[in-house]
């Protein structure tokens, strides 16, 4: 294990992947991955694996087009030579509601106004999307084909790769034990494989970055919930794009493989990091799908897991350094978002870092926002 | 082939029944896995593999490694090392990954 680093970035998944490249490409020299297990194994392994730029603030929508259009050229920007299996069917976003409807004509508009080529569908064109699509109950859908899901595990690996060939260190199966603060500055971090000095660790911990800010006396204003997720047995594929709803709370997708993957919040989620798997979301999730896509009755269940939505006040990350610790910055909080914004969050906390001019609107995702009020709520989240 | 006699098993009367593979009409016994007839009946080739379509026979026997999945009765992807045969029952050899519409 090295003895100094440049910077020390605290998480192996996509987030911290995502800024070690960054950050590597912008010149710096020697960056430090730790990773308490695998590559991928926290929420980025875990997740549904969607991106769609269909949001409803300006900001989530440069940034996950921003994202998008990062994952359409990772393969050859990153030199992977696997495939991130990245599939845009379009994300099929069923409403509902006529509230549900209003919103989703503003998202439309909004999302239009910056380069997003979105749509409202009315249930005839819905179903030329997914023939099998149950309409009743549904007033419409909005679509965007750029949208679409990718493999989290190749992605994470693409990235990590990457910037182990632009000469970064990831260190596996290494656990952060401590963050060394002398006078208000990052001096180290303590692993179980050795102390690394350093004057730059940022924390993209998942939903382990509040136990990682305490190591180095800094609270954070976050808390992670267990979101539940299935897999099915793989058949012939039959659905192109990833069906999403806000109002029965699901996601459903088909892997390039042939497998359905599919999740719902569950109404009484744990909060304490666990990531034990329930009985309530097999029922719930299943009774729910089979009514809004009724052909998946045909399919049997593969297995189901669980992992962590790391929340923020206001459902949006934060990018930030902190005041109270020189060299501490923060990128976690992602509210179930933090796959889809992972080569955002890169170039983000590569810029905020070496102090570089914003290429993205990541200003207002400081960690102070929340003193003073100055929330960005997003009305579209699941 | 058949174990007709078996020192320590005792198959008890058993009811011959009749059903389709791939169109051909076979026989086997009541309620014995679909794959135990087919064996009978010389079959070695259960299904093939998805990228290179390589045959690939009978393994586990015991429902876990989906070696042996077949259209059965037009449903897709049975375990025929565990479904138990019935008298008219189609059977069908799989290409891919099995439809559900």
């Amino acid at each position: 294990m090295v003895k100094t680093a440049d910077a020390v970035i605290i998480g192996g998944g996509i987030s911290g992947a995502a800024i070690a490249y960054e950050l590597l490409k912008r010149g710096m020299k020697d960056v430090v991955v730790i990773e308490k297990d695998y590559i991928a194994a926290g929420a980025t392994g875990r997740c549904g694996a969607g991106i769609r730029q269909q949001w409803g603030t300006e900001m989530n929508c440069i940034f996950s087009k921003y994202s998008c259009e990062a994952f359409e050229r990772a393969e050859e920007e990153l030199q992977y030579e696997g495939d991130i299996e990245f599939h845009q069917g379009g994300y099929l976003m069923l409403i509902s509601t006529e509230s549900e409807m209003e919103q989703m004509k503003k998202n439309v508009k909004l999302q239009n106004s910056l380069g997003i080529e979105s749509k409202l569908l009315n249930l005839e064109e819905s179903k030329e999307i997914v023939p099998f699509l149950n309409t009743e109950g549904l007033l419409g859908c909005a679509f965007h084909q750029k949208d679409g899901h990718l493999n989290p595990f190749h992605t994470n690996q693409a990235y990590a790769n990457a910037a182990k060939r632009l000469g970064g260190h990831i260190y596996l199966y290494t656990t952060v034990t401590g963050i060394d603060v002398e006078n208000g500055k990052i001096k180290g971090v303590q692993t179980d494989k050795g102390y690394i000095s350093t004057k730059i660790v940022v924390n993209a911990a998942g939903g382990y970055s509040m136990q990682i800010a305490d190591m180095a006396g800094v609270k954070l204003p976050l808390y992670s919930e267990r979101h539940q997720i299935l897999v099915t047995e793989p058949v012939e594929p039959i659905l192109e794009p990833m069906v999403m709803s806000f109002s029965l709370n699901l996601y459903c997708q088909q892997v390039p493989h042939g497998s359905f993957i599919m999740g719902q919040t569950g109404k009484n989620e744990p909060q304490d990091l666990r990531i034990t798997s329930s009985w309530d979301f097999l029922d719930d999730m299943t009774s729910t799908i089979t009514k809004v896509l009724p052909p998946l009755k045909n399919l049997r269940l593969l297995r189901q897991w669980a992992g962590l939505y790391n929340m923020s006040p206001d459902k949006q990350p934060i990018y930030s350094a902190v005041k109270e610790v020189e060299g501490f910055y923060v990128a976690a909080g992602y509210s179930g978002h933090g796959f889809m914004f992972g080569p955002a969050t890169g170039t983000v906390m590569a810029e905020l870092i070496l102090g570089l001019e914003p290429t993205l609107p990541w200003k207002q995702l400081n960690i102070e926002r929340f003193e003073k009020g100055e929330l960005i709520i997003e009305p579209s989240v699941v | 082939m058949r174990i007709e006699n078996h020192p320590v098993l005792d198959f008890g009367e058993r009811k011959a029944v009749k059903f389709t593979f791939d169109g051909k009409e076979l026989g086997g016994y009541e309620n014995e896995p679909i794959a135990a007839a087919l064996h009978a009946a010389g079959m070695r080739d259960i299904s093939h593999s998805l990228v290179k379509h390589r045959p690939r026979g009978l393994y586990c026997a015991i429902g876990n490694c989906s070696s042996c999945m077949m259209v059965v009765n037009g449903e897709s992807n049975v375990r025929i090392c565990l479904e138990p045969l019935k008298e008219g029952m189609t059977v069908e050899t799989q290409k891919g990954r099995g439809e559900i519409l």
